[in-house]
C-alpha cells in the first residue's frame, strides 16, 4: 500500500499511460511494485509484468516506454514522471538486454569483414579456377549458341554482312585453314569472315568464329602480318578464352555486386573494382594467346614479328582513339613488339598466300571505302 | 440522423467541429546527425553490410519522435529481418538473373539487342518490391499499441503499375498524376490500422491541376540547368501535399498546408554541399597527383597511364580513399537533409482530423516478412 501512495502525487502531475496491445485505448494507470510490476486502471488489474521480463522500447525524450517479453507483444507502458521512471529502471535489471551493444556492432563489423574477405578471395582465386576448369566443359552447342548471339550483336554494330568477293574470300579461307591446321583446332563449326567497317580490329567469338574488320585488313601490308593477328585470335579459341571470360566476368560482377548489395551491378564502385580485377585477367589471356600465335607462326615457318609491327602501326598512329580500345587493352606495343622481335626467325616455310591471293584478299570488300 | 439530409447544406445545425490535431516531430537534429555519421562510417568498414542496421536506426529515430495526438509512434522492425529478407531475395533473384542471361542469349541469336525488353521483367519485380517493402514498414509501425498492416497482392500491384507505366510512357508523362492516384488508392485501400481500413481520396485531376505547368516547363530545365532543382522541389512539395490530403484511415483524415516552395532550401543545401565536396575532392586529387609526381619523379601523364602499373598504385589508393570519403560525406548530407529535415518539414504542416475515431481500435493483422525490402535492396529501387 505504501508503494501506491508514492505513486499518487506523481500520477496527478504526469500520467502514466498503458496501452494493452489489444486495443488502442489510452489507459491512465497506477503502478504497484510488488514482486512484479502491477498495472491497474481504476483499481482493476490490467497486467502484471515480472521485472526480469521488462524491456525498454523506443520512446521519445522524457518518456520511459516499456514492453514485456512475456506479455502481449505490443503492450506498452509509458512513464512520464522522471522519479517514477528512475524507480522502475532500478528494479528492471534486464531493461537493455535486447539493445545492440558495442560488442554487437563489433560482431557485425567482424562478420562483414569476414564475408568481404571470403568474397574477395573467391573473386581472386576461386572464380579464375572455376572459369579455367569449367570453360572446356561447356558443351559445344551451348558455346555455339552464345557465339551466334554475339555474332548477331557484332554485325549490328559493325554493319550488314560479311564481305563476299569470291576470290578474296577464297584467299581468306585458305589463310585461315592453314593457320587452323597448324593450331590443331577441330573444324566442325569454324567460321571466319571479313566485316566491312573501318575499325582496325579482329576478334574471336565462342563456337569458333573469327572475324577480321576491314580496317585491319587495309592496314596490313603482308599476309604474315594478318596471319599473326589471326593466329592470336585462334589462340583465344584454343584456350576457351571467351567462355572463360564469360564465366569469369559473370562470376566476379555477381560476387562483387553481392558484396555491395546490388545484384544487377550498376554502381561506380562495382564498375571500378571489376575493371581493375578483369584487366589483369584479360592481360594474362592475351599474353597466352601471343605465345600461341608465336608457336603457330614458327610451326608454319614464318616470323611472328610482322603481326606485332602491324599492331604497333595501328596503335602508334591511332593511340587514344576509343575505337581501337580492344587492341589497345592488350599488353601492348613495346613489350609485345620486343617479344615478337626476339622470336623473329628467317622464313623457313612457303609464303602463306601468293601475291595474287593477297591482292584479292585486300579487295574482298570491294575497292570502295566503307 | 438521416432526416438531417433533408435540410439544405449550410443551414444544418452542425456541432462545433473538433479542432484538428497536429503532428509533432521532436527529434533532435545533432542526435540524428551523430547517428548517421556513425552509421556511414560503419557502413564503410563493413562494405555496406551495416546498411540494414543504419536504415533500422534511422527509422526508429524518425518514428519514435513523431507524435500524433500526443502519442509517439514506434518502429518495431529489426535489422536482422532486413538481412534475412535480403538473403531470401538473393536466393530468388539469383536463378532469375541466370534465367535472364540464358533467355537473353536466345533473344540475341534471333536479333541483335532484342533482349533489351527483358528489363521489363526486372521493372515488374521492382514494383512488386515497392509494394512489399511498404507492407513491411507498415507492419512494423505501431501507434498506441496497435500496428498498421496491409493486405492485397504485390503482383496485382505490379501489374497495375506496369499498365499505368505504359500509359504514362505513351502520354509522355501527362498521365503520371492518374497513375500515382490509382496506385496510391490500391495501396491505401489495402492499408489498415487495427480494424480501421484506409483509403485514398486524392484524384489525378487535382494533382494534374497543381502541377501541369511543371510538365510544360520541364524542357526549359534541361536547357537552363539551375532551374531543375526548383522545378523538382516544386513538384515534390505539390506531390507530398496532394498525397497527404488524400489519406484516410477509418474516420481519420489528414490535410497538409505544405507550401509549394517548402523544399527549395533543402535541395539547394544538398547541392551546395555536393559542390563543396566535389571541389574538395578535386583539390585533393590534384594535391595527391602532385605529391606522387614529386615523390616518384614520373611525369603526370605517366602516373595515370595504364602501362605504368607500379607508379599508379599510390595514385589509385589515394583516389579510392578520397572517393570513399566523399561518398561517406554525401551519404550523411543526403540523410540529414533529404530524410530527417524533409520529414520534419512535411510533418509540421500536417493536421489530423477526427483522431478520436482511432481512440479505441482493436488490433489485428499479421507481420509481413522483409522479403520486399530485400528485393528493393537487391534491385536498387526506392519507393514509399
Amino acid at each position: 500500500m505504501s508503494d501506491v501512495s508514492i505513486e499518487a502525487p506523481a500520477q496527478s502531475a504526469k500520467p502514466t499511460i498503458f496501452f494493452d496491445g489489444v486495443s488502442s485505448r489510452r489507459r491512465q494507470v497506477m503502478l504497484t511494485f510488488s514482486d512484479a510490476l502491477e498495472i491497474a486502471e481504476d483499481g482493476k488489474a490490467l497486467a502484471r509484468w515480472a521485472y526480469a521480463d521488462i524491456r525498454r522500447a523506443d520512446g521519445p525524450a522524457g518518456v520511459l516506454r516499456l514492453a514485456c517479453t512475456t506479455g502481449s507483444p505490443l503492450a506498452r507502458l509509458e512513464i512520464r514522471d522522471a522519479a517514477l521512471a528512475a524507480d522502475v529502471t532500478a528494479r528492471c535489471l534486464h531493461l537493455d538486454d535486447h539493445q545492440t551493444t558495442r560488442r554487437g556492432i563489433a560482431k557485425i563489423v567482424g562478420w562483414s569483414v569476414a564475408a568481404a574477405v571470403s568474397i574477395v578471395c573467391v573473386v581472386l582465386f576461386g572464380v579464375p579456377l572455376a572459369a579455367d576448369r569449367l570453360a572446356p566443359l561447356v558443351p559445344k552447342p551451348v558455346e555455339r549458341r552464345i557465339g551466334d548471339a554475339a555474332e548477331v550483336q557484332m554485325k549490328t554494330i559493325f554493319g550488314r554482312s560479311v564481305c563476299e568477293d569470291p576470290a578474296g574470300k577464297a584467299a581468306f579461307i585458305k589463310l585461315v585453314n592453314r593457320l587452323r591446321d597448324a593450331a590443331g583446332l577441330d573444324d566442325d563449326s569454324m567460321t571466319a569472315g571479313v566485316l566491312p567497317t573501318s575499325v582496325p580490329n579482329a576478334f574471336a567469338l565462342p563456337g569458333g568464329k573469327v572475324f577480321v574488320l576491314k580496317g585491319l585488313l587495309d592496314k596490313a601490308e603482308s599476309p604474315d602480318e594478318l596471319a599473326g593477328i589471326l593466329a592470336h585470335e585462334l589462340g583465344h579459341l584454343k584456350h576457351y578464352d571467351n567462355m572463360r571470360g564469360l564465366i569469369y566476368n559473370g562470376g566476379t560482377s555477381f560476387l562483387i555486386g553481392l558484396l555491395f548489395g546490388d545484384v544487377t551491378g550498376s554502381s561506380a564502385v562495382i564498375f571500378a573494382s571489376r575493371s581493375v580485377v578483369e584487366a589483369s585477367y584479360s592481360r594474362e589471356a592475351e599474353t597466352a594467346a601471343d605465345t600461341f600465335a608465336i608457336e603457330i607462326m614458327h610451326k608454319l615457318g614464318r616470323s611472328p614479328k610482322p603481326a606485332a609491327e602491324l599492331m604497333f602501326r595501328i596503335t602508334g598512329k591511332e593511340g587514344g582513339s576509343t575505337l581501337t580500345t580492344i587492341l589497345a587493352s592488350h599488353p601492348l606495343t613495346e613489350d609485345r613488339l620486343a617479344r615478337m622481335t626476339r622470336e623473329d626467325r628467317p622464313a623457313s616455310g612457303p609464303p602463306l598466300l601468293t601475291d595474287k591471293e593477297w591482292q584479292s584478299l585486300k579487295l574482298v570488300c570491294g575497292s570502295g571505302k566503307v | 440522423m438521416n432526416n438531417m439530409q433533408w435540410t439544405p447544406i449550410g443551414s444544418e445545425p452542425l456541432p462545433p467541429p473538433l479542432p484538428p490535431t497536429r503532428v509533432d516531430f521532436t527529434g533532435n537534429r545533432p542526435e540524428f546527425r551523430k547517428l548517421v555519421t556513425k552509421g556511414a562510417v560503419l557502413e564503410l568498414v563493413t562494405f555496406g553490410f551495416y546498411r540494414f542496421w543504419l536504415v533500422t536506426d534511422i527509422r526508429r529515430h524518425l518514428w519514435t519522435h513523431t507524435a500524433i495526438d500526443g502519442d509517439a509512434a514506434e518502429y518495431t522492425g529489426r535489422a536482422k529481418e532486413l538481412l534475412v529478407g535480403f538473403l531470401f531475395a538473393l536466393a530468388i533473384l539469383v536463378p532469375i538473373y541466370l534465367a535472364y542471361f540464358l533467355v537473353g542469349i536466345e533473344f540475341e541469336r534471333w536479333q541483335g539487342f532484342a533482349s533489351a525488353p527483358l528489363f521489363l521483367a526486372f521493372y515488374a519485380f521492382g514494383q512488386f518490391a515497392i509494394f512489399r517493402a511498404r507492407r513491411y514498414r507498415l507492419t512494423r509501425t505501431v501507434w498506441r499499441g496497435v500496428r498498421f498492416w496491409m493486405d492485397g497482392s504485390g503482383w496485382a500491384y505490379s501489374l497495375r503499375a506496369m499498365l499505368w507505366g505504359l500509359l504514362v510512357f505513351l502520354t509522355l508523362g501527362l498521365a503520371l498524376p492518374w497513375r500515382e492516384a490509382a496506385l496510391e488508392r490500391y495501396k491505401m485501400q489495402h492499408t489498415h490500422y487495427g480494424d480501421l481500413s484506409g483509403d485514398f481520396e486524392g484524384d489525378g485531376w487535382t494533382f494534374f491541376k497543381r502541377g501541369w505547368w511543371l510538365w510544360l516547363l520541364s524542357p526549359v530545365a534541361l536547357v537552363i540547368f539551375p532551374l531543375a532543382p526548383f522545378f523538382y522541389a516544386e513538384f515534390k512539395a505539390r506531390e507530398w501535399r496532394w498525397w497527404l490530403d488524400g489519406i484516410r484511415i477509418g474516420g481519420v483524415s489528414l490535410s497538409s498546408e505544405l507550401p509549394h516552395d517548402a523544399f527549395y532550401g533543402l535541395y539547394w543545401k544538398v547541392i551546395g554541399w555536393w559542390t563543396l565536396l566535389s571541389m574538395i575532392f578535386a583539390a585533393y586529387l590534384g594535391g595527391a597527383t602532385m605529391l606522387v609526381v614529386r615523390l616518384t619523379g614520373l611525369p603526370a601523364e605517366q602516373v595515370f597511364g595504364p602501362e605504368n602499373g607500379a607508379g599508379s598504385i599510390p595514385m589509385l589508393v589515394a583516389m579510392v580513399v578520397g572517393y570513399f570519403a566523399v561518398a561517406l560525406a554525401v551519404n550523411i548530407v543526403m540523410r540529414v537533409y533529404l530524410q530527417r529535415d524533409l520529414w520534419a518539414k512535411v510533418l509540421e504542416t500536417v493536421e489530423v482530423y477526427n483522431v478520436a475515431a482511432a481512440a479505441d481500435v482493436r488490433g489485428s493483422g499479421q507481420l509481413a516478412s522483409a522479403l520486399g525490402e530485400g528485393f528493393a535492396d537487391g534491385l536498387d529501387v526506392a519507393g514509399f
